[in-house]
């Protein structure tokens, strides 16, 4: 359907998007690892248990640890080996997660599930499940709990939108996969039982907005290039009009977000029969040689896949090694991580991209609370976070509606650590609980 | 890896915009001021903005060196102190320096231009340590410095600072030159704007600040325009505040002006000549939206700008003199109330329920 613009949306900024770095690259299917280190921990909510034991034999695509409660996702392994240690070691996100150690042999037996032919709604759903597709946006919400909402739905969004600077993963799988971005998305809609697709893309991916228009059923909505259109609530105003409230899902208002990487994982999924352990990401930053977008299996080192991309550029400093987005992406200490469902990047940041500068003294300018896609106070947050007083940081800063988009930090310009103090006051609200 | 990476929360990159990068901003944006001053005035604006400027960075300096312990141990520390001082200098006592200089007349009498230079370095050593630094310098004043300052002078040194000199360029035709040294600028006196509600200078003499007695910065309002369009390009201040400001504050000042008449008349042609008339332009612009002393939200900044400007008007009509830096420092004790109850509803709000966390 033909592009219409997407409504105003009060609040964002405008970072730099520096997607020109990676932007022409096609996909490319990274070499799988000698070992694969995959984490129990893919998703939101409960960690998988494991199945397999220490010398079991995997292929790829075998199930090697089993969804625990409703919000949790099956894990799959990513090559075909022996594998050699179940063992726990820190996370990315600096927790401890149990990992399974899987030895490459070289081979590429596949264990897949039976492809669908015409499926029906139930059977999409089952399959989802079964694949253990989480959201590849960025939390890793369980796609399955998405496509079985509590309450009547009648819209289904895809994001395109890639709000993130740098990251051009899902811009690439848009232009050379639309066809099986487009069928996920009617699969998704089918489990579903809704109608309308609609398709967010923001406004600086012309060539994507031009592949999806021809599409009769999936109505395109060009979104103002800002940050953050790309989160649900945003999203969701902008295409649609409607208003999350505050402590509800998206399914309350009769929509449903998913990403366009996990619609294409969920085409493979239904069609293949392939179960959740690769995706696209891209590699980026301007202390590493060649920016690309891989196609990584899961678990795979970041060292390997830094290697992939030339290594750290010989006259760059490297400042910092970010897993994921620069806005909300976690920074590494090293090179010993992996990667999870969720991994949407791999940063090489200089110093002059990643801004480390000391924080000075508030101004009380109110350009965070401009900013703020939720219309927050982050200022009053962090002041009374600071003291201690998180009853109150909640009470006038509005810190319990915050989705930690990091606009306000990103603004500041005393370099307020304003998102630290946001999450230290979350926790210890969670606490008291 | 050889050099260790920095770990923190994100967001990774920032914007450009620093304190510094913002505050050289403002300082750009004054020195058409400064320049017109100087201008119309002569050597005496000259020495009086570079005295203000030279005691405020004085004055911090000092404090920031007692403070910081640059006289304990026998002077050892002193070199790391200036140090400090010279990388955390970030321009803040350099712009009030030039705004206290800016709402300050020109003594035409060699004695009262004495009392001014004496009361300048006072009134910027009052603003910096007092004001500002007492309080935990930058960001934590609880009033606009240069406000206070003026104030303080004001009180202390009254007749040095009700003293204007005529300047140099322009005739002071259409009123009487002995008349206007009788008040602020165009205000008050007998046949004045506001005890009479009759404009002795037009609105083109007022703009251009040619023939009218004022302070050093406030007469030229082509100037104040000037660093208006500057800061709103550079997005440093909000362009709607002053425009609001000064839109609010002449309806009331012209429906209260009507009463000076002896039958009630609503006369709009008196909107220019209150509005250009005295400080309450470059207040508008400088002093009402200066980031620490005026409310953050949004709505909160609404309500301080109106609230200022009806007061403002009001004041102003029933004393008969500027008050704009008194009425500055009356609103900025009201920020912190402002900013604890006048807030946005968070996205989404809705009013019977709880706030409460969304699950992701």
């Amino acid at each position: 359907m033909k592009a219409v613009k997407g409504k105003f949306y009060f609040g964002g900024v405008h970072p730099h998007d520096m997607k020109d770095l990676c932007k022409g690259a096609p996909i490319e299917a990274l070499p799988p690892p000698a070992e694969a280190a995959i984490s129990t921990a893919q998703s939101l909510g409960k960690p998988a248990a494991p199945i397999v034991e220490v010398g079991a034999k995997v292929k790829i695509g075998t199930k090697i640890a089993e969804a625990q409660g409703p919000i949790s996702s099956d894990v799959f392994s990513s090559v075909c080996g022996e594998v050699t240690e179940i063992k726990e070691m820190t996370g990315a996100s600096g927790g401890k997660e149990q990992f399974i150690i899987i030895r490459n042999d070289g081979s590429d037996e596949k264990e897949y599930l039976p492809p669908l032919d015409h499926p029906t709604s139930d059977e999409i759903k089952a399959r989802i499940k079964d694949a253990g597709i989480v959201g590849l946006g960025g939390a890793g919400f369980p796609v399955a709990v998405k496509v079985a909402p509590r309450t009547p739905v009648d819209t289904l969004i895809i994001n395109g939108a890639e709000c993130e600077p740098y990251l051009t993963c899902d811009y690439r799988l848009m232009l050379e996969k639309t066809d099986e971005i487009a069928r996920g998305a009617r699969y998704i809609a089918q489990a579903l039982g809704v109608n309308d697709i609609i398709i967010g893309i923001e406004g600086n991916k012309p060539d994507c907005i031009e592949k999806f228009e021809p599409y009769p059923d999936i109505k395109v909505v060009i979104l103002k290039k800002q940050y953050p259109m790309g989160g649900e609530k945003q999203l969701i105003y902008v295409t649609t009009g409607r208003r999350v409230g505050l402590g509800k899902l998206p399914a309350d208002s009769g929509v449903v977000v998913q990403n366009v990487a996990t619609a294409f994982a969920v085409c493979e999924a239904v069609e293949l029969g392939k179960p959740l352990f690769e995706r696209v990401l891209t590699v980026s930053g301007k202390a590493v040689v060649t920016p690309k977008n891989l196609l990584v299996k899961l678990g795979t080192s970041i060292k390997d896949i830094v290697a992939f991309c030339g290594g750290q550029s010989e006259n760059a400093e490297l400042e910092k090694i970010v897993q994921g987005g620069p806005m909300t992406g976690v920074a590494l200490a090293n090179y010993d991580a992996y990667t999870h469902k969720t991994t949407s990047g791999v940063l090489l940041m200089t110093p002059e991209e990643a801004d480390t500068r000391a924080p000075s003294n508030c101004l009380n300018c109110g350009k965070c609370a401009d900013v703020c896609p939720m219309h927050l106070m982050p200022m009053n947050t962090a002041f009374y976070a600071n003291a201690g007083d998180y009853d109150a940081a909640a009470k006038y800063g509005g810190v319990l509606a915050c989705i930690e988009c990091g606009a306000c930090e990103y603004t500041c310009p005393a370099k307020r650590p304003l998102i630290q103090a946001i999450r230290k006051a979350k926790s210890e609200l969670r606490k008291k609980k | 890896m050889d050099k260790s990476v920095v770990v923190s929360t994100p967001p990774h990159v920032k914007s450009r915009r620093t304190t510094r990068n913002i505050m050289l901003d403002v300082i750009i944006a004054l020195i058409p001021c400064c320049i017109c001053g100087i201008v119309f005035f002569g050597w005496k604006a000259a020495v009086i903005e570079i005295i203000s400027v030279i005691s405020c960075v004085a004055a911090e300096f000092v404090y920031f060196f007692i403070a910081h312990g640059g006289f304990a141990k026998k002077c050892k520390n002193a070199k790391e102190v200036c140090v400090n001082w010279i990388k955390q200098f970030d321009f803040t006592s350099i712009i009030t320096g030039i705004i206290l200089a800016m709402i300050v007349p020109v003594p035409e009498t060699a004695k009262y231009f004495g009392y001014m230079i004496g009361g300048i370095v006072i009134g910027s050593v009052f603003s910096i340590a007092v004001v500002k630094m007492i309080f935990g310098g930058t960001g934590k004043n609880l009033v606009n410095p240069a406000a206070a300052g003026r104030v303080f002078m004001f009180l202390s040194f009254t007749v040095a600072m009700t003293s204007y000199s005529a300047p140099l360029f322009g005739a002071v035709s259409s009123a009487d030159a002995g008349l206007l040294q009788s008040g602020a600028t165009n205000l008050s006196g007998e046949g004045f704007l506001l005890s009479d509600g009759f404009s002795p200078l037009s609105p083109l003499d007022l703009f251009l600040g040619s023939g009218v007695y004022g302070c050093i910065g406030e007469t030229c309002k082509i100037a104040i325009i000037v660093g208006y369009l500057y800061l709103a390009v550079r997005k440093v201040i909000k362009w709607w505040q002053p425009v609001l400001f000064l839109g609010i504050f002449g309806f009331v000042a012209v429906f209260l002006s009507g009463f000076t008449f002896d039958k009630y008349t609503f006369d709009m042609g008196l909107y220019l000549p209150h509005v250009l008339s005295g400080g309450v332009m470059f207040a508008a612009v400088f002093m009402f939206t200066d980031y620490v002393s005026s409310p953050k939200g949004v709505y909160g900044q609404l309500v301080y700008v109106i609230v200022g400007a009806v007061l403002l008007a009001v004041l102003r009509h029933f004393t008969g003199i500027e008050v704009a830096s008194f009425v500055i420092l009356f609103m900025n004790l009201f920020v912190p109330l402002i900013d604890k109850y006048i807030r946005r509803k968070p996205f989404g709000y809705v009013k019977e329920k709880k706030v409460k966390k969304e699950g992701n």
